[in-house]
């Protein structure tokens, strides 16, 4: 039997089905370049309807036939609602055992959290019991400067920052998964924070640094000229003090800023539509940046829910979106497109019309940034690792970069 | 680029296509924005087709109408009929005095046609076109799919004896005389004038009405107007080269309604699977029938319609 550490997860793979469960639309925090508009403490998942969701999913193999699943819960906060996400779990293993499913030890929970729970009795005791199955990922921002700009708690009077209720579980978190990754989100506003944050996420330990610029159009005019600016001091600190070769960060990936070919480099950047995203009601989403709580101007894209099932029509756009269509005549011929990514969600929220087929570009200017600055990276790096002779060795180990995620 | 406006004349014109048109309460056109309409068409280089109501329109209407080349449709019920070119029979009626001259529709829902297919079929000699809408295309099963193959067979074994004289069945002749897509190309070649003053991408558009919704906000919006002029937001997506399943399709005959996939897809670019399957129903049958004729007899030799082995672009998606 394949183990379940051999299966690869990713998110983009065509293998991998990933259902996620918005088990509520409360979080402690208020983070300023949170895209989850709708945030409410009212909408919480009830038993019923997640026992449902499950039942509908596991009772249609046939329309589930991915060989594993990521089964995703996130909120809001998740871990707010950790009796239920227990709950959850335990039905599903249960019940993937009972009828036998081929997702029976092909399957991980995964979670997004802001950590300040996770060190909680019911959160570590959930950990615990599902220890092989799991993926946790805490976010922190940075410094607690950085941090502290956006990730504030939510609520009347003065603001007041998250760091240091996070960073306090970050120990116990990489002692139970040392391998744990963190995301990273820039907005306008922490541009100049950037070398630091990534450097004192290092510094704690963190090997693996995904950051990317919010999707939604932001950016101020030199924005993208501090931002160049800041990955370049980043990278000659990572390259100076030798920290590539124990870290990465996902801003310099070799991979970034190639032109690509109409016809093979055609597919869809995301995996919207792929995915299965269930809210409280009980609504199926092709992504939950399609629920009402992630639109500022759109309606929610539902494309079936607990009581009917998927509505296949519904999911044909999704499925057969490549990205010339969806793309402007000047993202076709762009000389270095590759790596410059888009979310579906925003892509919608932000169009004319109501429309999965409108690319945003409102990262263009980040992205091109991106690029001067990963060349630059990789240059300067590779003259290094030249002259000590070392080149060779560094290429056959390979690097690891997870995917620019969505957020 | 644009090549017709269609000109709804009444709040009431009839439907000739898969939307319905349920509204009863006469509303004319101001013979201004008529006017200004065919001055518009004028200027774009535009043919203007013309949608009736049944009544008989004021005479002063109708010089203006004629003060420009122009199609006209109205249904089978209207006073107007002598002056229409395409008439719309909504369900099947044998006492219908076909006229050589007209264009029919027949506007029919799929449990109509399943029924009534030996007595349509009677009346094939008496037209020289028909066009056939499933009104209710979108509850299309797949339980549905031999009885469709029934009536094409069933259709295509009379057509095979007419089509030399002329004979044309839109389901059926009409794949067999194209080469790339024809579709109804409602937004990339052709938009409508509505009573109201606005243009819509059809009239379908127009007469879903203020509360028609389909799932992702209003369906009727307008695209507009004479004093500002057309403005297609996303036009590009009503073009077949934006249409991932539909660029590559050979089922060239599709109507490809936006309408439809709008409402069923939520994307105007994106056809239902029903839409597709009954199209490609239809394009098999055409094959069989070229096949059955002679090429050479139709005065084609060129055409051939390649064996495939799917009803839906989309289970192939991966291969286009």
């Amino acid at each position: 039997m394949t183990k379940i550490k051999d299966l690869d997860f990713s998110w983009q793979s065509k293998i991998t089905k990933n259902i996620t469960f918005i088990v509520t639309k409360d979080c402690q925090l208020a983070c300023k370049y949170c895209y989850l508009v709708g945030k409410n403490e009212k909408e919480r998942m009830s038993w019923e309807v997640a026992k449902q969701a499950i039942d509908y999913i596991l009772n249609n193999e046939d329309k589930f036939k991915e060989e594993a699943v990521i089964w995703d819960f996130i909120g809001g906060e998740p871990f707010l609602e950790i009796e239920l996400i227990d709950k959850i779990c335990d039905y599903i293993k249960i019940q993937m055992f009972k009828k036998d499913h081929h997702w029976f030890n092909s399957y991980i929970f995964s979670f997004s959290t802001n950590g300040i729970n996770y060190h909680t009795e019911k959160v570590q005791n959930f950990i615990n019991k599902n220890k092989d199955h799991l993926s946790i990922g805490i976010t922190i921002d940075g410094t607690k400067r950085k941090h502290d700009l956006n990730r504030i708690w939510k609520g009347e009077g003065p603001e007041k920052g998250s760091y240091e209720d996070v960073v306090k579980n970050i120990p116990l978190w990489l002692k139970q998964f040392p391998e744990a990754g963190t995301k990273v989100t820039i907005s306008s506003t922490d541009i100049p924070y950037i070398k630091e944050s990534v450097l004192h996420l290092f510094s704690l330990g963190i090997h693996e640094v995904n950051i990317n610029c919010v999707f939604e159009d932001v950016w101020k005019e030199g924005d993208d000229l501090v931002f160049e600016e800041q990955l370049i001091e980043l990278a000659d600190e990572i390259i100076d003090n030798n920290l590539y070769e124990d870290n990465v960060c996902s801003f310099f990936s070799e991979h970034i800023g190639k032109p690509l070919d109409r016809e093979l480099d055609n597919q869809n950047w995301c995996g919207a539509g792929k995915m299965l995203s269930i809210d409280t009601a009980g609504n199926f989403y092709p992504c939950t940046r399609f629920a009402q709580y992630s639109l500022r101007s759109k309606r929610n894209w539902i494309i079936g829910d607990i009581n009917n099932g998927i509505d296949n029509n519904k999911l044909r756009p999704f499925l057969t979106l490549d990205r010339c269509t969806q793309s402007s005549q000047e993202c076709i011929d762009c000389e270095v497109a590759s790596g410059c990514a888009w979310c579906q969600g925003e892509n919608y929220d932000a169009a004319l019309t109501p429309t999965i087929y409108q690319r945003s570009t409102a990262i263009c200017k980040m992205h091109k940034a991106t690029v001067r600055a990963n060349n630059y990276y990789w240059n300067k790096l590779y003259r290094k690792l030249e002259l000590e002779g070392k080149r060779e060795d560094f290429e056959k180990r390979g690097i690891k970069v997870s995917p620019i995620s969505c957020y | 680029m644009l090549k017709y406006l269609v000109i709804v004349l009444d709040d009431t014109s009839v439907s000739y296509c898969h939307y319905n048109n349920e509204c009863k309460e006469k509303r004319l056109i101001d013979i201004d924005t008529l006017k200004k309409g065919i001055v518009y068409a004028m200027k774009e280089n535009l043919s203007i087709q013309y949608v009736l109501p049944d009544y008989t329109l004021p005479k002063k209407y109708v010089e203006v109408m004629e003060s420009i080349d122009n199609i006209k449709f109205c249904s089978s019920n209207s006073d107007m009929i002598d002056e229409a070119d395409v008439i719309v029979l909504n369900g099947w009626c044998s006492n219908i005095n076909f006229n050589r001259e007209k264009t029919y529709v027949l506007r029919i829902s799929k449990e109509e046609l399943f029924e009534k297919e030996k007595d349509i079929k009677l009346s094939f000699d008496k037209m020289s076109r028909l066009n056939v809408v499933i009104t209710n295309i979108t509850s299309f099963k797949d339980s549905d799919i031999d009885r469709y193959n029934d009536v094409l067979n069933s259709f295509s074994k009379d057509v095979k004896s007419l089509i030399q004289n002329g004979f044309k069945i839109n389901i059926l002749t009409d794949r067999i005389m194209l080469d790339a897509m024809n579709n109804c190309n409602a937004g990339a070649e052709n938009i409508t004038l509505a009573p109201d003053g606005c243009f819509y991408v059809c009239p379908a558009f127009y007469h879903c009405g203020e509360n028609g919704e389909y799932g992702l906000g209003k369906t009727k919006f307008c695209i507009g107007n004479l004093e500002k002029g057309v403005d297609i937001k996303n036009s590009q997506l009503y073009e077949v080269e934006y249409a991932p399943l539909c660029r590559k399709c050979d089922a060239y005959h599709c109507k490809r309604c936006v309408w439809l996939n709008l409402n069923s897809t939520y994307e105007i670019n994106t056809p239902s699977h029903e839409q597709c399957v009954v199209a490609h129903l239809e394009r098999n049958a055409s094959k069989t029938l070229l096949e059955s004729i002679g090429k050479h007899k139709l005065f084609v030799p060129e055409k051939e319609i390649k064996e495939i082995s799917y009803l839906d672009p989309f289970d192939i998606i991966d291969k286009l």
